[in-house]
């Protein structure tokens, strides 16, 4: 199983300047690659712990019901930050 | 009643004297006599509506006729700055009031940059201007006192030489002892989407108060003289150090706005399938325009006074200082948006170039480029040719006709004496009728944002009842397009004051957050904090009403509770929809715009959302309702009376 997941450049000090990690345990969800991710970059799920961090499967942003949402082998996820503008 | 004879009606019943510290005059300017007086605004005022936009609102609903228009010279253009304004981190902020050339309903328009602050350091909250000057005519506002001078060497200069030359002519320093409110060639033509200019690209952008400007033939408000500290009620610094790290310290700002600045949301809303393109057929584009395909042109970030955030991006796109439009201030969102997907460019280097020549030209560029990818897809489709156009050809991407487009529009030349017309462009006879059909615009005003606001419906609400038209900087519930948020529905509960729907596309409860929004950023208006750090906005963690009210004590000694400022917020808003109602507005103008009805959202995850008649009407009854209006959208009876007799002529 390959998930690949890409990070934007605020986050790449967790990943040692690296713009994907990529997930080969077995992962279900967007829980379970969270915590993927968190055992690979340590405290990384701390930081995404945060509201302003959004989450694209396959170019698809998810605006709800992210921590269920399936994820299947060779899914590209990105964390997406989202703030508004003027 | 003439203009002066309303003046002086309410002079007679303004005081003469401060009613708070750091309260500031408001001065009473009479652009044809060239005659000032000065009052301070009542205190019941600034208790029911604070400063800057709040009281602004005052001073329209007094002094408007609304048996005259827009450009009449006894329509007063109204300037005012925040009641925290210069004083508290972030709140850089001013408005400036009328009513709209553009869309006939008010004109509200708010800027940060300097000018607010510098008026305030000057001792003036607000500057109400009316009557026409003989000649174009620049005033100067230094050290309090007002100077008239003769502006016409200066008419036909647009931003960066007006900038120049006033510096070179008046001696002061940018940012240090002098700021500026001035008008382009745009305005003096009285283009339709012209803004005044606050900065290098700050801008009072919507609505059309450049026209308002030119029309009154003023050219430019200077400021000059050193800044100052205010004598306050009680030590307010202390405070202002815990605001400063709130700032600093919220996610949004520490990874996004001091960073990147807007452009960061692009990616997601294209990501949505939320991006307006091609004037909204569309709602994806090319990740060319990214924000970190800017980064390579992005020297270092600016901000405004006291500022510690600095999220406005610089841009340098040529070394070669012969090319005038090569390095500038932004983009922002909203012009990547409106510059980029909409009108078909697919290429950063073209965006960034044609924003600075929008900063330069003093054009709204939500309005310009709105107005620019309607007639693109009116020419599209055939309902407009090369008949009408002199010839042009109105093809998507081509960024070198735009960049003529922009030079002809503020000059009223040929094709561009239409663009110049913006959203009027059927009533003025250049469109035929069914062009409305494709115009993006509620209340005569085009859409502030590229966000396309079919998926999310609160979005969708926010957009049809905001008072000065369609504009997100109203009452956007931006935090609708956060998961972690969605996904906790105690947190949202607590956030807007009660339960709303965690599913985006549902019309449940909406209303409510549109209504809490609302609230909290007409209250911002008035304080003069920024949009971008005012709490419900970009965050749930910004300062909000309760570090205003923290402040508001500290700096005038008025103990106005968060609730009360709550209330505030309610009341601009209520002000804002008489005057509204005088100027013929009703429920059938909030609304939206006849595509998000009738056609599905193309792309994303989201593919076929579009808003539902019979939903959105529900929705918007329900918003009327626990806003205290009536099906007409106006303050229901017991209010309306509440609020006349505070804004009546006093015994």
């Amino acid at each position: 199983m390959a998930v690949t997941v890409y990070l934007p450049a605020m986050l790449r000090l967790h990943s040692g300047g690296a713009d994907t990690l990529t997930i080969h345990t077995p992962v279900f969800t967007l829980a379970d690659v969270i915590a993927a991710l968190d055992r690979k970059a340590p405290g990384l799920a701390a930081e995404l712990d945060d509201s302003v961090f959004n989450y694209a499967v396959n170019d698809e942003m998810l605006l709800h019901g992210v921590q269920q949402h399936p994820v299947k082998d060779g899914d590209r996820i990105e964390i997406v930050p989202a703030i508004s503008g003027g | 009643m003439s203009i002066r004879d309303r003046v002086a009606r309410l002079m007679a019943e303004l005081p003469a004297e401060p009613q708070f510290p750091t309260h500031g005059r408001t001065v009473f300017v009479d652009l044809a006599r060239q005659q000032t007086q000065s009052a301070y605004t009542p205190k019941r005022i600034v208790e029911s509506l604070l400063s800057g936009r709040g009281a602004n609102m005052f001073y329209l609903y007094r002094l408007l006729d609304e048996s005259l228009h827009p450009l009449h010279p006894d329509i007063p253009l109204i300037f005012g700055s925040g009641i925290l304004t210069g004083l508290v981190p972030s709140a850089a902020r001013g408005n400036c009031t009328s009513w709209s050339p553009e869309t006939g309903v008010i004109l509200d328009s708010n800027v940060g940059d300097y000018f607010p602050s510098f008026l305030r350091m000057n001792g003036i909250d607000h500057l109400v201007l009316y009557g026409q000057c003989a000649e174009w005519t620049l005033m100067v506002v230094r050290e309090g006192a007002i100077e008239f001078r003769d502006a016409r060497p200066y008419v036909g200069l647009d931003n960066i030489d007006m900038r120049a030359r006033i510096q070179a002519d008046l001696g002061g320093v940018w940012t240090r002892d002098m700021s500026m409110a001035n008008i382009t060639r745009a305005g003096e033509n009285l283009v339709l989407t012209a803004g005044i200019m606050g900065g290098p690209k700050a801008i009072y952008a919507r609505g059309g108060p450049g026209a308002k400007m030119g029309s009154l033939k003023l050219k430019a408000i200077v400021t000059l003289g050193a800044t100052k500290e205010f004598a306050t009620a009680m030590p307010y610094k202390p405070f202002n150090r815990q605001i400063a790290q709130k700032l600093l310290g919220t996610s949004v700002v520490k990874h996004a706005l001091s960073i990147t600045g807007t452009p960061f949301l692009y990616r997601p809303s294209r990501l949505l399938g939320a991006m307006g393109t091609k004037n909204n057929q569309e709602t994806t584009w090319t990740e060319a325009l990214d924000a970190d395909h800017i980064d390579r042109y992005r020297p270092g970030m600016e901000g405004c006074f006291r500022c510690p955030v600095n999220c406005r991006p610089l841009n340098e796109l040529t070394s070669d200082p012969a090319d005038k439009y090569g390095r500038g201030d932004g983009p922002e969102y909203v012009t990547l948006g409106k510059f980029g997907p909409n009108i078909g460019i697919d290429r950063i280097e073209p965006v960034i170039r044609l924003n600075n020549i929008c900063n330069d030209l003093g054009f709204d560029t939500a309005s310009m480029g709105s107005a620019i990818a309607w007639a693109m897809e009116l020419y599209q489709r055939g309902i407009i040719t090369t008949a009408h156009t002199g010839g042009l050809e109105l093809t998507w991407g081509d960024a070198e006709l735009v960049e003529r487009l922009l030079f002809m529009t503020a000059r009223r030349e040929g094709f561009g004496n239409v663009l110049a017309d913006s959203t009027r462009a059927v009533e003025q006879g250049h469109y035929p009728q069914e062009a409305l059909r494709y115009r993006m615009a509620v209340k005569g005003l085009m859409q502030s944002d590229p966000h396309d606001a079919r998926i999310l419906k609160a979005f969708a609400l926010g957009l049809a009842v905001a008072t000065r038209g369609m504009d997100h900087l109203r009452n956007r519930v931006t935090l609708e397009i956060n998961a972690k948020i969605n996904d906790d529905p105690a947190f949202k509960e607590r956030l807007y004051g009660g339960p709303v729907s965690a599913e985006p596309t549902s019309y449940v409860d909406k209303e409510r957050a549109v209504r809490a929004c609302e609230n909290i950023y007409a209250v911002g208006d008035s304080v003069g904090m920024c949009r971008f750090t005012t709490k419900l906005f970009n965050s749930p963690s910004l300062p909000g009403l309760e570090e205003f009210s923290g402040q508001i004590a500290n700096v005038t000694g008025l103990s106005i509770s968060p609730d009360a400022l709550d209330r505030i917020g309610l009341n601009v808003m209520g002000v804002e929809r008489l005057i509204n109602h005088r100027l013929g507005v009703r429920r059938k103008d909030d609304t939206l715009p006849e595509r998000w009805f009738d056609e599905p959202n193309p792309s994303g995850r989201y593919a076929g959302e579009k808003i539902d008649r019979a939903e959105f009407d529900a929705m918007l009854s329900r918003f009327y309702a626990i806003s205290n209006l009536t099906d007409e959208g106006v303050p229901i009876d017991a209010w309306r009376r509440e609020l006349e007799t505070t804004l009546a002529p006093t015994a």
